[in-house]
């Protein structure tokens, strides 16, 4: 079964399951150095239409891993500098018969349009401030082992929650899987309306953060002071630093996780990112298998499937 | 050449009037109408038994796009689509390219729409404020009002500084022009694309407040009151609008305001996974804007209907929420929600319907138009309805250019099948060719 990937919003608590349970499957596999390379007879296509270092890494690693190609499309040197539309974008490699797409965009639901005419499964790997399902993931696996599940956990996610994609993915995979969500930050970094948001919001970080047992730091784009929504990294800092102070209102035991890359010295101190609580190297190690999982779950394993069933059949006959 | 319209229900606001009976049109006038109407030396008889025949409708406000924008719509498809409509008089907006800011423009609509491959509807030119509609410096009003514009706005691009809305409207109370304003206050939609709200924050779009388009209806309402300028507010999408609205009404200020279809049908979960048909200027809304805005369509302080005619390009449409325009065609399909919606939701009398689809606007804009008094029309406007009609909106047999709806596929109840202009200008495959008769 051929399907896309564009949120967690939509998935099933069954199928996060899957993909966790996939994920730990695979990295057992490969840290004991086995192959799986499962999908050699497909070509992804990389549409990243936004800068990102680490998540195409990660990604062309799973791809590695599982006998995936990938063809790399960069957006300044590709049509759309010229003045190409993304629906025809879209439209052309589809005829140039990728059989996938792992795509990321400065656009929330612009997945959702190239699934609408692609035609074939879209990874979504971070679309404007909507989604960003893979990060999801390898927080939830990081978390799972960790604290050996996710069900009944606090977690609080903090900072700058309004323009996060990751804050909206881990929230619903929290929430589908049973942890308690809190959206931890000021007022002007908050969504307007969190009515459809599965999180219960604090504007103060100590009331936000109590008894948690995982806190997920956001990154604070600098942009924001010059929109006029903080006065200034400083007082920021001051009021929603995760740091050697603040971690001990959470829980002994509790986590401290970060999408990256890190301000130091603001979302975090040196003390809670490098500290025993610090889980951020697991997520971005994760994050490989988690996106294995994801591109095995979009392209399924029917084909094989298949193939066993037809020779059995020409056996019968 | 005499016609009559037989039997059916004669709805006029304009005189109050709703009654059986039948109307006589006699070259490209109606002469006469009532139960007891000379009617056997006719050319043709249109059969009207349970059909309602009224004024011509009158749009307040339609994009022709033409000049500039031919490949969302001209000005021969724009008035053929408004004829199948239902509607006889329409207000095309300024916002073309170049904008319509001098009088040679005007002139151009007027020569365009008057032309025989047209739709045979009257076009009533909506002149740019301000030069270019920059915002900053006033086009050459009364130039553009001899020319024949009946109103002045920038709409889709509103004056941001008071000072030179408020001159706007000094002007435009010496020249006795009404002013139509879109109400929003940029600074606080800067890069929005939908309601601020809880589907906002979910699908991670920037928010456009309520708050945007309050603070600008109170600032018009306020400056219409101060200078006596005649304000008219377009499609109002807020249960906070509709409130300022109705207490400038009762200070006394010159204000009337308009409400667009989809306003009254949608909310903004409508836009569900990112689908751009839901993508309108202002927002969709929420349920509690709806309540109010049927409630304010019931008692009057919403004056009339208007379809905010706005058709695109597929291209444009298919495009990425954030990327794409803001607007829907409404033309075609405006009468069968208005009826479905309001109507025979109880909303509005058969009366109270036709007064927001043609009294009411052509009174606001001084249009003559929305009465079937004989003589009172340059030519006879008339269009005949049937409001227990079942279809289903297609947008692919609209005369539009633009097929971007919200609509199409939708199940609606009431059509306009005749439209007279002068003389027919419009017959629906619909209408059921057992009820026309010709006597020639």
């Amino acid at each position: 079964m051929r399907r896309n990937l564009l949120g967690i919003r939509q998935l099933d608590p069954r199928d996060i399951e899957d993909l966790l349970a996939q994920a730990a499957d695979f990295k057992k596999l490969i840290i004991k150095g086995k192959s799986v390379q499962t999908l050699n007879r497909h070509v992804v296509g990389m549409l990243f239409f936004e800068n990102s270092t680490r998540t195409r890494v990660s990604f062309e690693q799973a791809a590695n891993y599982l006998g995936l190609r990938t063809a790399n499309f960069a957006s300044q040197a590709s049509s759309m500098t010229k003045g190409e539309t993304l629906k025809d974008t879209i439209l052309t490699l589809r005829y140039e018969r990728l059989n996938g797409l792992v795509m990321r965009h400065r656009q929330s639901g612009a997945p959702s349009l190239a699934a609408r005419y692609f035609g074939g499964p879209v990874l979504n790997a971070g679309d404007g401030q909507h989604e960003h399902p893979t990060q999801a993931l390898a927080d939830a696996l990081t978390i799972t082992e960790r604290k050996g599940g996710l069900k009944g956990l606090v977690v609080a996610i903090i900072g700058d929650v309004d323009h996060s994609r990751v804050a909206r993915s881990n929230a619903w995979l929290l929430s589908k899987v049973g942890a308690e969500v809190r959206f931890v930050g000021p007022r002007t970094l908050m969504p307007s309306h969190t009515g459809m948001l599965p999180g219960q919001v604090f504007y103060d970080l100590s009331a936000g953060i109590a008894d948690a047992d995982v806190l997920m730091c956001l990154r604070l784009q600098k942009e924001r002071m010059d929109s006029g929504l903080l006065s200034s990294v400083g007082e920021y800092a001051k009021l929603y630093q995760v740091n050697r102070d603040t971690v001990r209102l959470a829980k002994k035991d509790c986590l401290v996780m970060h999408p990256g890359p890190i301000n130091r010295g603001i979302e975090l101190d040196d003390v809670a990112a490098d500290s025993d609580y610090s889980a951020i190297s697991n997520q971005v190690e994760n994050g490989i298998f988690v996106r294995m999982a994801a591109l095995k779950y979009c392209f399924g394993d029917d084909e094989t499937k298949q193939t066993e069933k037809s020779s059995k059949g020409k056996a019968k006959a | 050449m005499k016609t009559i319209l037989k039997n059916g229900r004669i709805l006029d606001p304009s005189q109050d009037l709703d009654m059986v009976g039948s109307l006589v049109l006699e070259d490209d006038q109606i002469v006469e109408y009532g139960n007891d109407v000379q009617a056997d030396d006719a050319d043709e008889v249109f059969d009207c038994t349970g059909l309602w025949i009224t004024p011509g409708l009158v749009d307040p406000h339609v994009h022709l796009r033409e000049p500039g924008h031919e490949y969302k719509e001209t000005i021969v498809t724009g008035t053929q689509a408004a004829a199948a409509g239902g509607f006889t008089t329409i207000c095309c907006m300024p916002n073309t390219d170049p904008p319509l800011d001098n009088p040679a423009l005007v002139d151009f609509i007027l020569d365009r729409s008057a032309s025989p491959e047209a739709g045979g509807v009257f076009v009533a030119p909506v002149g740019a404020i301000t030069r270019g509609m920059n915002g900053l410096h006033l086009s050459d009003l009364a130039a553009l009002k001899k020319a024949g514009i009946v109103a002045a706005s920038d709409e889709d691009f509103p004056i941001q500084n008071a000072s030179v809305m408020s001159n706007a409207m000094e002007f435009c109370v010496q020249l006795d022009l009404p002013v139509m304003a879109h109400c929003e206050d940029r600074s606080l939609t800067e890069d929005g694309s939908m309601n601020e709200g809880a589907v906002s924050s979910m699908l991670g779009l920037k928010g456009m407040p309520r708050s945007a388009e309050e603070i600008a209806v109170m600032r018009n309402c306020l400056l219409s009151l101060h200078t006596g300028c005649q304000l008219h507010i377009m499609r109002v999408s807020t249960w906070g609008a509709v409130e300022m609205i109705r207490q400038a009404k009762y200070l006394g200020a010159p204000v009337t305001c308009d409400v667009s279809p989809c306003h009254f049908v949608f909310t903004d979960e409508m836009v569900g996974e990112f689908d751009t048909n839901f993508k309108t200027l202002p927002p969709l809304r929420t349920q509690v804007d709806i309540d109010i805005l049927l409630q304010a369509l019931n008692d009057g302080t919403i004056d009339c209907i208007a379809s905010a005619h706005s058709p695109h390009a597929g291209h444009e449409v298919q495009a990425p929420f954030e990327e794409a325009p803001f607007g829907t065609v409404g033309i075609e399909s405006v009468v069968g929600v208005t009826l479905t919606y309001l109507t025979h939701a109880g909303i509005l009398t058969p009366l109270q319907t036709i007064d927001k689809l043609s009294t009411s606007p052509a009174r606001i804009l001084r249009l003559e138009a929305g009465t079937l008094k004989p003589g009172e029309t340059p030519v006879a406007q008339v269009t005949v309805i049937d409001p227990e009609l079942q279809w289903t909106f297609d947008v692919h047999k609209t005369f539009s250019k633009g097929k971007n709806t919200p609509f199409h596929g939708m199940s609606l109840k009431g059509k306009s099948v005749l439209t007279f202009c002068g003389s027919e200008i419009y017959r629906d495959a619909y209408f059921d060719e057992a009820r026309y008769q010709s006597l020639d």
